[in-house]
């Protein structure tokens, strides 16, 4: 054990002179010595440290590149931009609450409404209303011509540019085609705004305003707007706004030689035969026409 | 190492460290897996991983670190070669005056038993019976740089001579 010890110690170079004598009269010195020897002057492989520096570096230099890695804001700003872009874009195309609906020149469609209301548009109309306030307000936009029969429910109520029209559950019709402007009653009762005046309408009742000016109308007995059975009625209107529905109905452009737009026409046309249409307008005012592709003149009979 | 602050993800600083410690980490990963290429490949990669974490790494303990993770890596890898260490050149145990051929012939001989007994160790005896005879360490030295206690480098020393002891004697 002892001995032991001190051949730890020589190896590591601590032993004393004394202890020194002793071991070298021990058992197996001679091997030991021996080992001691020959150990130390066995190599390992000489490594030429600059050159495995080298060689570290070029194979390793790439992790290098890995280790740090900063937030790039400006990317960042750019992600963040586009999402906000593309988050309100679907906003606005898939949760956009209005909705509306559009009719052509000569066309009309037929649609009902969430609470079961049943509006016709007439030819180039627009109709829209807010899906999500619809519950609590019935509140519709109308641009052109209408027919509306409304269920019961609450107030009822048609925007347009000259007036609003309210109900509670009736059938009446809107027209608002540039100044001229009507509302005619069909069934219950219905209020007309206009500037700030309310007026009431019973059954057979017509609200008209052309150019700003209440028109006396006088009343009327039929069921339905003559629209709907593919006819339009006049009483006591201007001859520029017959032309207007004229040109709507049959897409066409009217042109005027001589022909004062003012005097009064009462009549009715058809929507189904432009020539029909066209004589049952001209004639009652002893006018003439000529067809000239989608260009329809009018002048005064005799006269051409 | 002068500076106040050495910092190993300095480059200078990590180019003097390597360095001055590839030679023994590879002396010691040779020590260990008798390879000379597959040596020097562990260096390589327990540098690579100190130059990855060198932010982490307290420079002071660096060269524990190196080690270690020399030792770890060679943990890691499967195959194993039977090591045999080779001499630098042929050191006459005795005098140049009293060389025999018959003297000779046995010296020759032991150095083979030597090299033999030596790869029969433990590669835990090994390591610190060559790092103390080849690179003349101290146990305490050896202790500090494999993370052990003096107690068992100077118990692994001790099985390593006894083992080569009754290896050479008894072939």
């Amino acid at each position: 054990m002892k001995q032991e010890k001190n051949i730890l110690k020589w190896f590591n170079n601590e032993l004393s002179e004394q202890e020194w004598d002793d071991l070298k009269q021990s058992d197996g010195f001679e091997t030991l010595n021996k080992i001691a020897h020959y150990s130390s002057y066995f190599q390992a492989p000489k490594i030429d440290a600059e050159k495995a520096l080298l060689g570290f570096k070029t194979s390793h230099s790439t992790k290098k590149e890995v280790k740090v890695r900063t937030l790039n804001f400006r990317t960042l700003y750019k992600v963040a931009a586009v999402a906000v872009i593309m988050l309100s874009a679907s906003y606005f195309m898939f949760f956009n609450n209005d909705k509306s609906f559009e009719t052509r020149i000569a066309q009309t469609k037929t649609l009902v409404l969430p609470d079961n209301s049943e509006v016709i548009l007439n030819s180039a109309s627009l109709l829209s209303y807010n899906k999500k306030t619809w519950k609590d307000k019935r509140d519709l936009e109308l641009d052109g011509e209408a027919f509306f029969k409304v269920s019961k429910g609450q107030k009822f109520t048609v925007n347009t540019d000259v007036g609003s029209v309210e109900v509670l559950g009736t059938q009446f019709n809107v027209k608002e085609r540039g100044n001229y402007f009507e509302v005619q009653c069909y069934e219950g009762l219905v209020g007309v705004t206009y500037n700030n005046t309310q007026v009431k309408l019973t059954k057979g009742k017509t609200f008209r305003i052309i150019n700003g000016i209440i028109e006396n109308v006088e009343d009327f007995n039929i069921l339905e707007p003559s629209w709907l059975q593919f006819e339009s009625s006049f009483v006591e209107v201007p001859l520029s706004h017959v032309i207007e529905e004229l040109e709507i109905q049959y897409d066409i452009e009217i042109l005027l030689e001589n022909v004062d737009t003012d005097q009064l026409f009462t009549g009715t046309f058809t929507h189904k035969d432009k020539n029909i249409a066209l004589q049952s307008v001209t004639i009652p005012l002893k006018l003439s026409y000529k067809i000239d592709k989608q260009t329809v003149t009018f002048y005064e009979y005799g006269k051409n | 190492m002068s500076s106040k602050k050495p910092n190993l993800c300095n480059e200078t600083y990590f180019n003097e460290f390597y360095l001055q410690h590839i030679q023994s980490a590879s002396n010691f990963a040779y020590y260990k897996c008798g390879d000379k290429a597959g040596s020097l490949d562990l260096v390589q990669d327990a540098f690579s991983k100190i130059w990855e974490n060198c932010s982490k790494i307290d420079f002071t303990k660096a060269k524990t670190y190196l080690f270690t993770t020399v030792n770890n890596l060679f943990l890691n890898i499967v195959k194993h070669h039977k090591v045999v260490m080779e001499y630098a050149k042929a050191v006459p145990y005795q005098e140049a005056t009293n060389q025999s051929p018959e003297y000779l012939l046995e010296e020759e001989e032991f150095k083979q038993k030597l090299q033999h007994a030596i790869s029969m160790l433990t590669d835990a005896q090994r390591e610190v019976f060559l790092l103390n005879r080849i690179e003349g360490k101290k146990y305490k030295e050896i202790a500090e740089l494999l993370d052990l206690s003096q107690k068992a480098v100077e118990k692994r020393m001790s099985g390593a001579l006894k083992t080569l002891r009754e290896k050479i004697d008894n072939i």
